[in-house]
């Protein structure tokens, strides 16, 4: 579905125009390929992007951004005698520099590395790849973009109790240009959509927050008809108000699918990522495949392909195709997220998971969409199977150490005799990786992914998606006050 | 190039403002004490601002290839309606910190890489740790000119070393940094320290949940420097979200407590003399003898709250980004604690019982804005009649900045480099520790 052109502003189609197939792409492989001719190493590639901001902001009742930029860019990697190495240039006149420098850095890493990196094979791809859209947002006006995020910004603002919100628009265009020595050459566009932010309240000195995020990688249409998710927020963030601070110590509890979809992420994902674990032998000790790691009725898997879902894209920024990875089934581990130059070192299949946030950086191995896979129970036999313990719901950001990690929930419930009861607010949890798989007792049936993301490793992924059903997990560190 | 774009937006709107950056970056890293990735960049982006009846228009670029276009797009942003009430500053003069040292410039990455192996050598012969470390050099050239005659720029070069030994089974570790304008070796009694603090910490102990002395190192106190920076932050301030909006003068830390904001101080390589809206910088205190002093503002809600900017208007985010893509925003970066008293292990010397945050896990998640925090221990050293006894994992630290901050022990004597400041590391009493023992 794509709506019509009718309201559009003339900086709109002209950004269409550019945007047209063959018009621009010929020209800039052509420069691609004259710069990577210049290039003396046993393999090179270039990237080019142009990304297209579109941003609103308001603070409160008010408008503090408004417009729409396009920045671009250019990542060069080199491979001569075993080094890898790349550099991100901003200007094409600087290009010739850029290789000097990039072929001098990769024969600096070679004098030095004892094994050789070697990049596993891959299929030479030429394809020009758009994503399926409900709803190209390039072809909605800024100003229906500014009126829905008003929109939505209004529902907390006419509570009294709500003391102030951060309600942002969102929209990247990313149009990546990618041409490696092999021959492969790929266009690919990644184009996400949010509208999200905090939501504020207040009684005297008690300031309270709730996060609220809707939309995803294909299209504009998934932002439409989202108030009762701010609806439901803002009542949160005003019951928060008048809940209990958590009491610290160790619980039974009931993960909701976006606190078990950030444990997925964070405290098992990241370590199924080789770069992570290639160089850190204790990690990879513990990481070996077919390690029974988890409990049986644990399985996760990270599948870029999936369609409609917010980590999704067909190529990495190696040219490699993504490939649905099972990493852990019922407990055993199966498989492992991988760059070409990690799976030539693991000796284990490419999965197509080396991703870049932009055209200031070269790509490291990033999840896709990673989640629990779902079982049986329903969540009533889970709440019923904890007994006393704690209902959590909605993360608040995590972070590991490899064997330890922390992340917060936005909210929870406390479980009497199987049932959630008083509402309370403060909590942290904390945990061992290896307990913790092993911990995860039951799974529930109703696996929901994550709409809106964001994951820092050294670089920003806003596609990063996580997920997976309700799961009931044993004794929880909580942090508490 | 930026003067003909700023003549002509001159002739569209009322006031006109150009930022541009350009920097250069080689970075070095090494896994497990072998040289693992070099990479470089070299980026250039500008930014616009136009204010035009009261109202304010913002757009960025990479490549100044197309001045009209960039002009368009500040003039679609104007038509949003994004209030722009003040004026850009009319800044014949700033103080010029000494921020650039020449031999950056021809500092090259096979000396980086020696330095990274010889201090790698010599932490692999002194301990079984893991390390990991990673050194980069850095130029950065920033310029601000504006409609009313301001035309301000600045020159920076860094040079930076962190070393990190890291636990078994993990990437929990001691950490510390070197950051200077122009190479230095790292000093042996930074090494020396990073060896103590890991040998002696080497084996896991622990930890018996309840309230104890929790100690503080300058790698974690963001963790506690994050509640505050939000809590003063003149856009908190004026949407009424700050805990801190009445307590202007009361005491609301320990007495020993001194805290400012000093862009000039240029021992540091980020020191400043104008921000990124060209306005200057001057010593600025938050905290005073535990006594809150200031709040502080940019242009934009300086102008909300009726005041004069304190020239902390920069273009940054808390997640690093784009630094052309944001628009100036209050921001924090130059702080300092006043050092105390104590030596680092006078202070654990005092410990009966308590542990020291060397690693934080999940510093930024938690309210916030309410100054509540809860970390994860990665790792967590545990002290026991005053010696490091061993290092814990699955233990939190919990509390909110109000209470912790009140009950200081102690201060150390010395500044090392944090997250956007120089910080000594503190003791603080009756921390809430929990675990799963």
């Amino acid at each position: 579905m794509s709506s019509s052109t009718e309201g559009l502003t003339f900086q709109d189609r002209k950004f269409i125009l550019n945007g047209i197939e063959g018009v621009r792409r010929v020209p800039m492989f052509k420069e691609l390929k004259s710069i990577l001719s210049k290039v003396q190493a046993d393999y090179a590639d270039i990237r080019y992007e142009t990304k297209r901001e579109t941003k609103v902001t308001f603070n409160g009742e008010e408008l503090t951004q408004t417009g729409s930029n396009t920045t671009d860019g250019y990542v060069l990697r080199v491979l001569k005698k075993g080094g890898l190495s790349s550099i991100a240039f901003t200007r094409s006149r600087d290009a010739e520099r850029a290789i000097r420098t990039a072929e001098e850095n990769a024969l600096l890493i070679s004098r030095h590395v004892k094994e050789p990196v070697k990049l596993a094979r891959t299929t030479v791809v030429r394809e020009t790849f758009t994503p399926l859209l409900e709803e190209d947002p390039r072809h909605v006006s800024i100003d229906e973009k500014l009126e829905l995020t008003r929109k939505y910004n209004n529902i907390p603002l006419k509570h009294e109790a709500i003391a102030t919100t951060t309600t942002d628009y969102l929209e990247i265009t990313r149009d990546k240009y990618f041409l490696s020595a092999e021959g492969s050459e790929i266009r690919e566009d990644l184009i996400t959509t949010r509208i999200g932010g905090l939501i504020s309240s207040r009684d005297g000195a008690l300031i309270q927050n709730v996060r609220v995020g809707v939309g995803g990688s294909h299209g504009f249409a998934l932002l439409r008809n989202q108030e009762e998710e701010f609806e439901k927020k803002t009542s949160i963030a005003l019951q928060l108000l008048k809940a209990r601070p958590v009491e610290a110590g160790v619980y039974n509890v009931v993960l909701n699918p976006s606190m078990a979809g950030v444990f997925t992420h964070e405290a098992f994902g990241h370590f199924s990522e080789a770069d992570l674990i290639e160089d850190a032998p204790t990690l990879r000790e513990k990481m070996q495949m077919g390690s029974k790691l988890g409990n049986a009725v644990l399985s996760i898997t990270d599948d870029p392909t999936l369609p409609n879902q917010l980590g999704f894209y067909k190529y990495d920024d190696e040219g490699v195709a993504a490939k649905p990875t099972k990493l852990m089934g019922h407990g055993v581990l199966k498989g492992r997220l991988h760059s070409r130059r990690t799976a030539a070192a693991f000796g284990e299949p490419l999965s197509g998971h080396c991703v870049a946030e932009d055209y200031r950086y070269a790509p490291i191995i990033r999840m896709g969409n990673i989640f629990i896979e779902p079982s049986t129970r329903t969540l009533d036999e889970l709440q019923s199977a904890v007994g006393d313990g704690l209902y959590l719901l909605d993360h608040l950001g995590g972070q590991t150490s490899g064997e330890n990690f922390t992340f917060g929930a936005q909210y929870g419930y406390v479980i009497k005799n199987g049932h959630p009861a008083e509402m309370v607010r403060d909590i942290n949890i904390s945990g061992n990786l290896y307990q913790t798989l092993k911990n995860i007792v039951a799974v529930g049936n109703d696996l929901v992914l994550s709409k809106s993301g964001g994951c820092g490793k050294g670089q920003m992924n806003y596609r990063s998606c996580n997920g997976g059903p309700h799961i009931l997990v044993n004794g929880v560190v909580i942090g508490g006050q | 190039m930026m003067e003909k774009l700023l003549e002509m937006a001159s002739r569209v709107c009322d006031q006109v403002e150009i930022y541009s950056l350009e920097e250069i970056a080689d970075g070095v890293s090494f896994e497990n004490a072998k040289l693992k990735e070099i990479d470089s960049t070299n980026q250039y982006g500008l930014s616009l601002r136009m204010i035009k009846d009261g109202k304010l228009g913002f757009a960025y670029t990479k490549n100044l290839t197309n001045r009209e276009g960039l002009l368009q797009n500040a003039m679609d942003s104007l038509k949003g309606g994004v209030e722009g009430l003040f004026d850009f500053p009319s800044t014949q003069e700033a103080r010029s910190p000494e921020t650039y040292d020449v031999s950056v410039e021809s500092l090259s990455n096979t000396a980086l890489v020696q330095e990274c192996q010889r201090v790698c050598d010599r932490i692999v012969r002194n301990t079984k740790g893991q390390v990991n470390m990673s050194a980069y050099r850095a130029i950065a050239h920033r310029r601000v000119i504006n409609s009313r005659g301001t035309d301000l720029s600045g020159r920076s070069s860094v040079y930076s070393l962190a070393a990190d030994i890291l636990f078994p089974g993990s990437y929990s570790a001691v950490h510390r940094r070197v950051i200077n304008k122009k190479f230095v070796k790292t000093p042996d009694d930074t090494l020396q320290f990073l060896l103590d603090l890991y040998n002696q910490a080497e084996s896991e102990a622990k930890l018996k949940a309840g309230k104890m002395k929790v100690l503080f190192l300058p790698e974690t106190l963001y963790t506690l420097i994050w509640r505050l920076q939000s809590a003063a932050n003149g856009k908190n301030i004026y949407q009424k979200v700050s805990p801190l909006m009445a307590k202007m003068n009361e005491e609301i830390f320990d007495k020993q407590l001194t805290i400012y904001d000093d862009p000039l101080d240029d021992r540091v390589p980020w020191a400043r003399g104008f921000d990124d809206e060209a306005v200057s910088c001057r010593r600025f205190p938050i905290i005073e003898k535990g006594t809150l002093k200031n709040f502080y503002y940019d242009l934009f809600y300086g102008k909300k709250m009726g005041t004069p900017s304190t020239g902390h208007g920069y273009k940054s985010s808390m997640w690093g980004g784009e630094t052309v893509s944001f628009k100036p925003f209050p921001s924090l970066s130059h702080l300092f604690i006043q050092p105390g008293r104590g030596s680092l292990s006078e202070m654990i010397a005092t410990m009966k019982k308590g542990v020291i945050v060397a690693g934080a896990l999940g510093a930024h998640s938690g309210n916030i804005l309410n100054g509540d925090y809860s970390i994860g221990l990665a790792p967590g050293l545990y002290v026991e009649d005053g010696r490091i006894v061993g290092h814990v994992k699955d233990a939190m630290v919990a509390g909110n900045i109000f209470e912790t901050m009140k009950r200081v022990a102690e201060i150390e004597n010395e500044q090392h480099p944090g997250s956007g400041g120089m910080y000594p590391a503190i003791l603080f009493e009756d921390v809430n520790v929990a675990s799963k023992h």
